[in-house]
């Protein structure tokens, strides 16, 4: 038998009447087998008959050994393509040999005489299946499991290259289905054949494929190996069984659990190196940051991860899709366009006990904790590609932990943490927080915590946020030594650097120190996007302050209200606060009011959620623009590049401005007519002295954030030195590098790079 | 065992055949002795009229009876392959009565313009009815999958051809009456030389064609879908089998007028006998075993209340129905079948 090149599609649409599925492409190579499913009527059967040639394909191409079907004739295409229908056949008077003799057709002249080798193969067929003492009975005398062997005959007989089957073993018992299934792998492998089957049976499915065809209604879901296709939450997608119980199943082999974790093999690719927390907000992120603009620095193509991610704060790509700012700041740090890979989960409060997930940039649903930690072994396989995407084009990867490694109620299942670390065969360093005191008990604590074998993966220490001199701590660094046995790789000062943070509980929100120009951005209890903000903290004289307090904001010289994740809620937060009332009387002195995005929504007169986007219902806003909010269930998201159309007097300076920044959101906002326009195309509007824009990033522009500051000082008579402030683009590209620098040198890079397996000075640089 | 089986029902029949081919020889109003027989077969005695009794009566219509059941028969077999339905016939799906709508039509306003039409015309007017209704069996079809349906159909297509017959039969001239009311009951008296030749050399050729078609028709036996599978131009096949089966079925129409049942019973009586399917085996005792039957139905519509004759469909229904009874029967009770 020559060597099968098998069967491929290309682009192929298939159909009755009409196109049911389209751009099917996938290959099925000599002793493979590959097995299609999907639910009842999704197109299983008419995707083998279009392939076999009973169907005419639609569009696109099937190609037997390398050579478009088309071009060989009926006979031809017999002799390499074989199939096992469902049809249930009831030939009369016909025996078992008869049947199987069919199978000769394409091999035998024009008057059908079957020549003594046609018996033979005909003989061997029959034995291939264990037929031998079946062959002379009829077969219209034998069970349905004998019969489904004899029609697997007869396909072999056809000495086929490919073999089709469209569901080999409904009907059949236990028994037999066992005995076919192992006929078939038997075949295939012996025989080299090409073999495709559908199959309802999930289990068989998961042990015999090499490959998997998934597919339902609405078209081929996914093709890929058991690993990939078999989790639990894209089988009940597939099936269209999402949230139904199964347990009348019994321990279904697709349930999570059941599948041994997949490993990613890293040697050859892309080093690996993991920044793990004894607990949150260490200065993971920051750490993690810095090793980013290090190995970039010193020439390494370098990208970082972070498998899952909590935040408020969201960040769009350019494809529009989310992804946690940390790892936007960490993109920026390897020199490199931020990209969905580096972040595939976010999760994003919605409120105390819910999370908006979003996987690969898209939403995916809202969910509770437990919901969550059940879906989230799904997200092994969305984890893998994304690395391994990121591995692609990266030397080096600096992964970010989350939390603490040893929240031990929740390790089963990690994929954050160790679990990842094991996935990815990452080193890990362990970050500890001295600020926060009790670095004893975080690190040496954690490391005894962990298991042996995770453990071993903790390949130094490092003491976080360090102040005064590093000398009081040499015995410090000792008692760790000697206690956990794992050097630290250094003691970074606390740095007083100023950087987007991720977390609510950034140290940010704290400070309440005066400056002689006071901000007050209104601290809405679902705030989300702050970093819009963060160009500010540029100028010494400027100091920015979060606040829920009413003297801060009639204090203050500018008041900004921030983005929320609950407009509406938000919104009664504010009128229940007083500070509705205390916004409304600044407004009334010509204060300065600016809103981004929802705190734009609520600057208008209305928000309304008849789809219960958020929480339903409809709020009175502050009416201080003549504009309303209608919450659709699109979310927009696009970058924004645009100007500043118009402005009020207050703020003409701003007029032209080119704005640079982002969109996303889901309300739709219908200004009134001869409301005046703010930034260009319909994304915002002005009235007096508030205003409101959609844009994300808009005081990123240092001409933006210096016209604002001008004016609030103008109008509190003050004086105010802008000549500091660059564009915050520019301004962050400094901070990483001194950070970079003070990290560099308080951390045992050396060390570093051999726990990666890398030379330490590659271009000499350090 | 299979080709014992065959090789004995081969002879048997041939056996049948020539014994009932001398006992038609025999029988008749005019008693023929047996020396006398033999002098006019092997041409000892040329002139009188028990020679002519012979070869311009008894042997054309022994001959006509063989060649009429090897047609029907051979029919019934391809009707029944592709249909997949044991009970598909010429007769039962309407086709023998289409073709005997055409004939009739041809006959009586061909006739009264004083056009003659001769066998050929016959054959050719036979043959337009019985694919119209061939052609409209299958569209039917289409339209239904279930078989016992479809024959329901076909006789009901068959009570409309009757009726259109009748009809026909009803505003003719009475010099044509009498004429068409013995042929479309079906009668093989009076049948020629001529006509008997043009039959033979119609239904031989349908059989060699049938019997070239044996390895697809073979192949199908397990279905069209399987049959495609390993190569067989299913499309183009089963024009061939209606063009036969019609061809078939409006030949004997035409110069017999309809004959029912031989078509359905033959295939199934032959087939218990050899105890397979292969269609090399059943063209050709399907073709032996038609005339056989038929040559012992039309001696006993001749014979059994002589002087006075019976229509051959008379007596191929009383010996055959039980037999078609039988096979529903026996069918019911394997349960299921492609025409449940």
């Amino acid at each position: 038998m020559h060597e099968s090149q098998g069967i491929r599609t290309e682009a192929l649409t298939i159909g009755y009447d009409s196109d049911l599925i389209k751009e099917i492409t996938f290959a099925v190579r000599g002793g493979e087998i590959v097995s299609v499913i999907g639910p009842n009527g999704c197109g299983k059967s008419t995707l083998l008959k279009t392939l076999a040639g009973h169907l005419k394909e639609r569009g696109g191409f099937v190609y037997l050994d390398g050579k478009k079907r088309t071009s060989f004739d009926k006979k031809e295409i017999a002799k390499r393509l074989s199939m096992v229908m469902t049809e249930r056949i009831n030939p009369e008077l016909m025996t078992c040999r008869d049947v199987v003799a069919t199978g000769r057709y394409p091999y035998t002249g024009h008057l059908g005489i079957l020549s003594e080798s046609d018996q033979k193969v005909i003989e061997e067929a029959l034995n291939s299946v264990d037929a031998q003492e079946i062959a002379d009975r009829l077969f219209s005398n034998i069970s349905d499991g004998q019969r489904q062997r004899i029609m697997l005959a007869r396909a072999v007989a056809q000495e086929p290259d490919i073999l089709i089957l469209d569901e080999p073993t409904s009907y059949l018992d236990l028994k037999y289905r066992i005995e076919l299934l192992t006929e078939i792998r038997k075949l295939t492998k012996e025989k080299g054949i090409a073999v495709l089957l559908s199959i309802h049976e999930l289990e068989a499915a998961m042990r015999i494929s090499d490959t998997v065809v998934a597919m339902n209604r609405e078209g081929v879901q996914r093709i890929g190996s058991v690993e990939e296709v078999f989790t639990e939450s894209f089988i009940r997608k597939l099936y269209g069984i999402e949230g139904m119980d199964v347990s009348i199943l019994g321990s279904v082999p697709w349930k999570v659990g059941y599948i041994k974790k997949p490993c990613v093999n890293t040697t050859g690719k892309a080093k690996v190196i993991m920044v793990q927390g004894t607990m949150s907000n260490v200065g993971k992120s920051l750490l993690a940051a810095a090793l980013c603009r290090i190995f970039t620095e010193d020439g390494y193509r370098t990208a970082p991860f972070k498998s899952q991610n909590m935040a408020l704060n969201s960040y769009v790509t350019k494809d529009g899709l989310e992804m946690g700012r940390a790892q936007v700041m960490q993109a920026e740090c390897c020199r490199r366009e931020p990209a969905v890979e580096m972040n595939p989960i976010l999760l994003k409060p919605v409120s105390d006990h819910r999370s908006q997930v979003i996987v690969n940039g898209r939403p995916v649903s809202n969910m509770n904790v437990k919901e969550y930690y059940a879906y989230k072994k799904d997200c092994i396989p969305v984890i893998i590609e994304a690395f391994g995407r990121l591995s692609e084009t990266s030397e080096i990867i600096v992964v970010e932990g989350a939390g603490s490694p040893a929240e031990l109620n929740l390790k089963d299942g990690d994929i954050v943490n160790m679990g990842l670390a094991a996935l990815l065969s990452a080193p890990v360093i362990l970050v500890g927080d001295i600020d926060r005191g009790g670095i004893f008990a975080q690190l040496i604590g954690t490391v005894d915590l962990l298991e042996v074998d995770e453990r071993e993966r903790i390949a130094g220490l490092v003491v976080n946020k360090f102040r005064g001199d590093e000398a009081f701590f040499a015995k410090g660094i000792e008692i760790l030594e000697s206690k956990t046995k794992k050097p630290v790789l250094g003691t970074i000062p606390y740095l007083s650097l100023l950087f987007e943070e991720e977390d609510s509980l950034s140290d940010r929100l704290g400070s309440h120190e005066k400056k002689p120009f006071q901000i007050a951005v209104v601290r809405l209890p679902h705030m989300a996007n702050y970093t819009d903000f963060a160009t500010f903290d540029q100028l010494e004289d400027v100091g920015v302050s979060y606040t829920d307090r009413a003297e801060d904001l009639m204090d203050s010289d500018l008041i900004l209200l921030p983005g929320t994740k609950n407009t509406i809620e938000d919104l009664r937060w504010l009128k229940k606060t007083g500070l509705y009332n205390v916004i409304l009387s600044e407004a009334k002195k010509e204060k300065l009011i600016i809103g981004i995005c929802g705190g734009y929504q609520i600057l208008g007169k209305w928000i309304r959620d008849p789809a219960h986007t958020e929480c339903g219902g409809e709020e009175e806003g502050l009416g201080l623009l003549d504009m309303e909010t209608v919450f659709g269930t699109e979310k927009i998201r696009t970058v924004f590049e645009g100007v500043v159309e118009d402005a009020e007097e207050s703020l003409a300076a701003l007029r032209g401005c080119r704005v640079k920044g982002y969109e996303i959101h889901m309300g739709n906002t219908r200004i009134a007519e001869g409301m005046r326009s703010f930034t260009s195309g319909g994304t915002g509007c002005c009235k007096g002295t508030v205003y409101g824009t959609y844009v994300h990033g808009f005081f990123d522009c240092k001409e933006i954030a210096a016209g604002v500051l001008r004016s609030a000082a103008a109008k509190s008579r003050k004086q105010i030195d802008t000549i500091g402030l660059t564009d915050y683009v520019e301004y962050k590209d400094k901070q990483y590098a001194k950070l970079a620098a003070t990290v560099r040198a308080h951390l045992d890079m050396k060390k570093i790079y051999e726990m990666m397996g890398l030379p330490y000075d590659k271009n000499g640089t350090v | 065992m299979n080709q014992k089986r065959f090789i004995l029902t081969m002879i048997g029949l041939c056996i049948a055949l020539v014994f009932l081919a001398v006992l038609s020889l025999f029988s008749g109003s005019v008693p023929i002795s047996v020396s006398e027989l033999k002098e006019i077969m092997f041409g000892q005695v040329k002139e009188g009229m028990n020679v002519n009794i012979l070869f311009q009566i008894r042997l054309p219509r022994l001959i006509g009876a063989m060649v009429t059941g090897s047609a029907l028969a051979l029919s019934g077999y391809l009707l029944q392959t592709f249909f997949h339905n044991p009970i598909a016939g010429p007769f039962v799906l309407g086709i023998s009565s289409g073709a005997k709508l055409t004939v009739a039509f041809a006959m009586v306003f061909l006739l009264s313009k004083g056009w003659k039409i001769g066998s050929a015309g016959m054959v050719l007017a036979a043959f337009a009815g019985a694919m119209a209704v061939m052609l409209f069996v299958l569209l039917l079809s289409l339209k239904v999958r279930s078989m016992s349906i479809l024959v329901v159909c076909g006789i009901m297509v068959g009570y409309i051809c009757a009726a259109v017959t009748d009809l026909i039969v009803t505003f003719a001239d009475d010099s044509n009456i009498v004429n068409l009311h013995n042929w479309s009951l079906g009668s093989l008296s009076g049948i020629g030389i001529p006509e008997v030749e043009l039959m033979s050399v119609i239904v031989l050729g349908c059989f060699l064609f049938v019997l070239f078609l044996s390895k697809p028709i073979g192949a199908l036996r397990l279905g069209e879908a399987y049959a495609a599978s390993v190569g067989v131009n299913v499309r183009l096949l089963r024009v061939f089998l209606i063009l036969a089966s019609s061809l078939l079925a409006a030949c004997v129409t035409a110069f017999v007028g309809p004959v029912s049942f031989v078509g359905i019973a033959v295939p199934h009586l032959v087939k218990g006998a050899i105890g397979t399917t292969s269609p090399w085996r059943m063209i050709p005792v399907c073709f032996l075993g038609g005339a056989a039957v038929t040559m012992l139905c039309d001696l006993i519509a001749r014979t059994f209340f002589a002087p006075t004759e019976v229509s051959i469909s008379s007596v191929t229904a009383v010996l055959l129905v039980p037999v078609v009874l039988w096979i529903l029967l026996k069918k019911k009770k394997e349960g299921g079948g492609p025409y449940a």
